[in-house]
């Protein structure tokens, strides 16, 4: 009854090579946390999520006071587009100290593209 | 008077032009296949996903969630609020699936389902829906892509993630009475989006 004759895929976006490892203790515990809850929907830029590594995604944002990126992460933001980031990445069992610690690890990810891209 | 002139004539060059556009689309050449069965399944998806996005944020999020104007319900009659996204979707594809009964040319499908359905008419029936499903669920990121033959017709299938992506989406899946899986995380692949186009006889 069902044939399944040709099977391919296509991928988007994400790898985790993408996700370059930071010396920086903080840093590396953002990573962590980054990898566990932001990393689901800003590896993919699901939800006009901005991905750490699309240049062009960070530009303005890198720009911004660390305090308005904390605010937005710790508290939930509607965008401009109505798009809208949830409390914590939508998992209430982060501490802020830890979702500060992912912010600074996707804003240093991010510096890292656009200087690659500037090269 | 001269006026109404400028508009008579201003609807009668529209009429022509709207005319001469219907002359050029029943030429033979704009009857032949020009894109791929893949490219016609990613188009389909983005033109889905766009409107689905812009329900979500332009009415969803804008008056549910940040003007608190009115709720969005599973039981939207009986709550007098607005159909959730993913509801609105299936009633996209029910419509399209009623209407394309009709337009031989235009007989393509679309569906979405799960391997965790709140609703078992919405669990994947064919191989190709459970592997695909299977496939997306597992390689975040990718979509997959199939051919089937099914009562005797060879259709191309594609399957799209779909993904979780506000808290509401996720705590209603896993609270609900009649779900399989409790344990969905905002970012998860819920489902998928499959679509079905014929490929000849």
């Amino acid at each position: 009854m069902v044939t399944s004759m040709m099977v391919f895929s296509m991928s988007i976006n994400a790898d985790q090579k993408n996700y370059i490892k930071f010396k920086d203790k903080h840093l590396s515990q953002g990573r962590e946390v980054w990898l566990n809850t932001c990393e689901s929907c800003h590896g993919y830029g699901i939800a006009g999520a901005p991905v750490p590594m699309h240049a062009s995604d960070w530009l303005v944002r890198v720009k911004k006071p660390k305090s308005i990126l904390y605010d937005h992460a710790i508290n939930g933001f509607y965008g401009p587009d109505d798009t809208m980031m949830p409390e914590r990445g939508g998992n209430p069992a982060l501490t802020n100290i830890e979702v500060i610690s992912a912010v600074d690890y996707m804003v240093a990810l991010a510096n890292y593209y656009i200087q690659l891209k500037r090269k | 008077m001269k006026h109404i002139d400028k508009v008579l004539i201003g609807a009668s060059v529209a009429i022509s032009i709207a005319g001469i556009g219907t002359a050029i689309a029943g030429n033979e050449e704009f009857d032949k296949p020009t894109i791929s069965a893949k490219t016609m399944a990613d188009a389909l998806h983005l033109v889905m996903d766009s409107d689905r996005t812009i329900y979500t944020r332009k009415i969803v999020n804008r008056l549910v969630k940040k003007d608190k104007v009115i709720k969005a319900s599973e039981h939207f009659e009986d709550d007098k609020a607005l159909v959730l996204p993913a509801q609105m979707f299936r009633f996209g594809s029910e419509l399209v699936a009623k209407r394309a009964e009709k337009l031989a040319d235009v007989n393509f499908s679309y569906s979405l389902q799960s391997l965790w359905p709140i609703n078992k008419q919405n669990a994947p029936k064919t191989d190709v829906e459970k592997a695909g499903l299977k496939y997306i669920a597992e390689n975040k990121g990718k979509n997959y892509y199939a051919k089937e033959t099914l009562g005797g017709k060879t259709y191309f299938t594609a399957i799209y993630a779909d993904t979780g992506v506000a808290p509401v989406c996720v705590s209603c899946h896993n609270k609900h009475k009649d779900t399989p899986k409790r344990d969905f995380k905002i970012g998860d692949v819920m489902g998928g989006v499959v679509i079905r186009i014929p490929m000849g006889s």
